[in-house]
């Protein structure tokens, strides 16, 4: 088979040279922003940085990535190793998930809020087209280095709302070219168009046209699009940002609790490891997602808050993991001659018991993984999420649910990219599981 | 033997109710230090301070939080959870009809997950490592990743929505009060439907997978050798002696399962709308209904305590050696 033969590196390359292929002319204009960006901070600082914003930062680490992340799977051995091993589907998803998350703002140049002309582009089934016309930009003589750069700047990261694109549902022709005469004489000075069966129209002055008939573009829903006319690829694409991010954060979280916590426990022992342990089992005996519920009901829920408390109610299975390790190693040599020697107890941690409880560790942490982002998910669609500013995956099937007779794709796009996303990660953590057990066997 | 079992029951009840206490406390803790006033959705600012006093008053919501702490404190001894401030009864009244729903609920629901998830485990094992067995697990494994939400939906589009057989949501149609009995039962067993699979499909697909792993490693011990060389039939052999073997870690689980279905299935409730706990303890919560809350999260935390003290007696019936770990 030839699927078996495709090494990681083979897909990882294919997806950086589609990647900058495809999209080489926001790059280009992302590097000219940027290199203005650190001409003008010689310049004009002030009123510089008042342009910038969440957006312009984040183009910019995507950027920086673009060419890091090369360079390091280029240069660390140890990530080479793990590259050059044969491409399984889950790995795939999981690669497509990690790019999706660190280059959104460059596979999607488009806000993920970006709406326009509701009428015309709400509840687009997928694979549909809708028509837009342009307006001609306002003619401004920009003068200083600053306009020149807010003008390319809104030209590259554009915002969530164009008013010089309008989505139509086709132009009124002009037929007096045809020779068939009509009953109405068409100005030749006004476009004419239809939006959702209304008819408006506009000088045709204002509109970016090619000998006088005005040009009509192509605009690709690939996935659809929602209530709101927003397209749900994009949103999908900067969806699993909130996921990826608040997984990361809170599985971080409960690493430092949970393996502080039974290093405490371990190493005091007596009447703080009692405590602990009463308290661990408290908090397994009773459903967190009640307590989660309630924290973030009563105190307000955004991104951060979902992740302190989604860390939070995570780290009892890890304590217990780590310390029944912990316990087994202080009984070994290696251990206690490293505590003879005098060593603190942070070095002890450091250098004595992380490098041994690793791998039940990192294998804990996937599962964990899982279970925060289906939490963070159903969060989501309970309405308690990270709120509004940025598209989660469960919020995007709770808006669906309304919908549910006319727009299947609002709920079953997400909910299958859910889906995915939650097995392949789930099968990574099996596979990391027999490699670290099959080790130890030896 | 059975002193020791009532005693080792006993004990386990008391340091569950002291762990139950925590937990209220916990909560009683959050609740005061929450912002939003529960007193605020009663009053407009047009209305007089007075009447917001005595609102505030009728609340219990005007002495210092340590006052209204000790009296917490000794109602709930007395059993006497206080008046719910949206519904305007008692607590113990209000939550009455939403647990009856939700025993009921999830009572079926943990009998469907168990006895389906037993009869595919019994199909999967007659040929271990055939077409069967290899789709089953990896079926279980998509629906372990199912989030709940997703699930239901998909089933209201297909059998709502495409087919048109089943209603969306709520416990009754709008003409129920019309129906004979048996249209009235049938009514109910119609809406039930889809919340059921919904809630049951995961649940299966974790008994499935536990149930399955134990019967494997059990079957692969020697003792099992031995009695299919005495010539036991392979039903006898699963039945009496596999099983009983392989249910433990399975029983541990679904006692587990059991507590947080009695506590509420929230999501199924919001998807379907039907009138659980889930659903009420979250609409207490929003609205800061205090005593209502607390109300819920007692019965949750019972319920949770007890369903794991029946799982254990259960193992205990089993496998009379677990006795020993109770008792400690």
């Amino acid at each position: 088979m030839i699927i078996s033969k495709i090494k990681i590196w083979h897909f990882l390359l294919i997806l950086f040279v589609l990647l900058i292929v495809l999209r080489f002319n926001l790059l280009i204009g992302l590097v000219e922003l940027y290199i203005k960006f650190i001409g003008l901070i010689f310049k004009d600082s002030k009123s510089l940085f008042t342009q910038i914003d969440f957006r312009f930062i984040d183009n910019f680490i995507s950027l920086a990535l673009l060419f890091v992340i090369p360079l390091i799977l280029f240069f660390s051995k140890r990530i080479k190793k793990l590259v050059l091993l044969p491409l399984s589907l889950s790995g795939l998803i999981i690669i497509l998930l990690s790019t999706s998350f660190i280059f959104a703002p460059i596979i999607i140049n488009q806000h993920p809020e970006f709406q326009k002309n509701i009428s015309v582009t709400k509840l687009l089934p997928p694979l549909s087209k809708v028509k837009f016309i342009e307006l001609k930009a306002a003619d401004s003589n920009s003068q200083t280095d600053l306009e020149n750069f807010t003008m390319l700047k809104k030209l590259v990261i554009p915002e969530s709302f164009n008013d010089r694109l309008i989505f139509i549902d086709s132009l009124r022709l002009n037929l007096s070219s045809s020779g068939s005469s009509s009953t109405k004489d068409i100005d030749a000075s006004i476009v004419e168009y239809f939006q959702n069966g209304v008819m408006k129209s506009t000088p045709a002055s204002d509109i970016v046209s090619n000998q006088s008939q005005p040009i009509v573009h192509e605009k690709y829903f690939i996935l659809g699009s929602d209530e709101y006319g927003r397209d749900i690829f994009t949103r999908i694409i900067y969806g699993s940002r909130i996921s990826v991010l608040v997984g990361i954060g809170s599985v971080l979280l409960s690493l430092l609790i949970g393996v502080g916590m039974a290093f405490m426990a371990a190493q005091k022992g007596g009447i703080a490891d009692l405590i602990l342990s009463r308290m661990t089992d408290l908090f397994l005996s009773f459903p967190a997602i009640f307590l989660v519920i309630m924290i973030l009901a009563l105190f307000g829920s955004n991104l951060i808050s979902v992740i302190i408390v989604l860390g939070l109610s995570g780290w009892m299975s890890l304590f217990k993991i780590v310390k029944s390790e912990i316990l087994s190693i202080k009984k070994k040599d290696y251990f206690l001659s490293a505590e003879l020697i005098g060593l603190r107890n942070t070095k002890l941690l450091i250098r004595e018991i992380l490098p041994v409880i690793i791998a039940p560790v990192i294998v804990n942490l996937v599962f964990q993984f899982t279970n925060v982002i289906l939490a963070e998910s159903a969060l989501s669609y309970l309405g308690l999420g990270t709120g509004t500013s940025y598209p989660s995956w469960g919020a995007m099937i709770e808006s669906g649910q309304e919908y549910i007779t006319q727009s299947w794709w609002m709920i079953f796009i997400p909910g299958l990219v859910l889906i995915i996303t939650l097995l392949s990660i789930n099968s990574a953590g099996k596979k990391i599981n027999e490699f670290y057990n099959s080790k130890f066997q030896l | 033997m059975k002193k020791e079992l009532l005693v080792a029951i006993l004990k386990r009840i008391s340091t569950s109710l002291i762990v139950i206490f925590l937990l209220i406390t916990f909560i009683f803790i959050l609740l005061r230090l929450a912002p939003g006033d529960p007193t605020q959705k009663f009053l407009s600012p047009q209305l007089s301070p007075q009447l917001a006093s005595r609102v505030a008053e009728s609340f219990n919501l005007d002495k210092p939080v340590l006052s209204q702490y000790f009296s917490f404190v000794k109602n709930l001894f007395t059993g006497d959870f206080g008046y719910s401030y949206n519904y305007r009864q008692p607590v113990l009244s209000v939550i009455k009809d939403y647990f009856l729903f939700t025993l009921l609920f999830s009572t079926i629901s943990f009998f469907i997950q168990l006895i389906i998830s037993y009869n595919l485990v019994k199909i999967s094992f007659r040929k271990t490592g055939g077409t069967i067995d290899k789709s089953l697990s990896k079926l279980s494994l998509i629906l372990f990743a199912t989030p709940s939400f997703v699930l239901g939906l998909i089933l209201v589009y297909i059998f709502s929505v495409q087919l048109d057989l089943l209603p969306t949501s709520g416990l009754k149609s709008i003409f129920h009060d019309d129906f004979s009995f048996t249209g009235k039962i049938w009514d109910y067993v119609l809406h039930l439907i889809l919340p059921l699979i919904t809630l049951s499909l995961a649940g299966i697909a974790v008994f499935y997978s536990y149930l399955r792993d134990s019967v494997e490693e059990i079957f692969n011990k020697s003792f099992i050798v031995n009695l299919k060389a005495g010539g036991y039939s392979d039903r006898e052999i699963f039945v009496k002696h596999i099983l009983p073997n392989a249910a433990r870690p399975l029983i541990s689980v679904a006692g587990i399962e059991f507590g947080i279905l009695l506590s509420g299935a929230l999501i199924t409730e919001v998807i379907f709308s039907l009138p659980g706990m889930g659903r009420l303890t979250v609409n207490a919560i929003f609205n800061r209904d205090f005593p209502l809350v607390i109300g819920c999260s007692f019965i949750a935390g019972v319920m949770m305590i007890l369903s794991n003290l029946i799982a254990d007696l259960i193992k205990i019936k089993i496998d009379k050696r677990l006795l020993k770990d109770l008792l400690q």
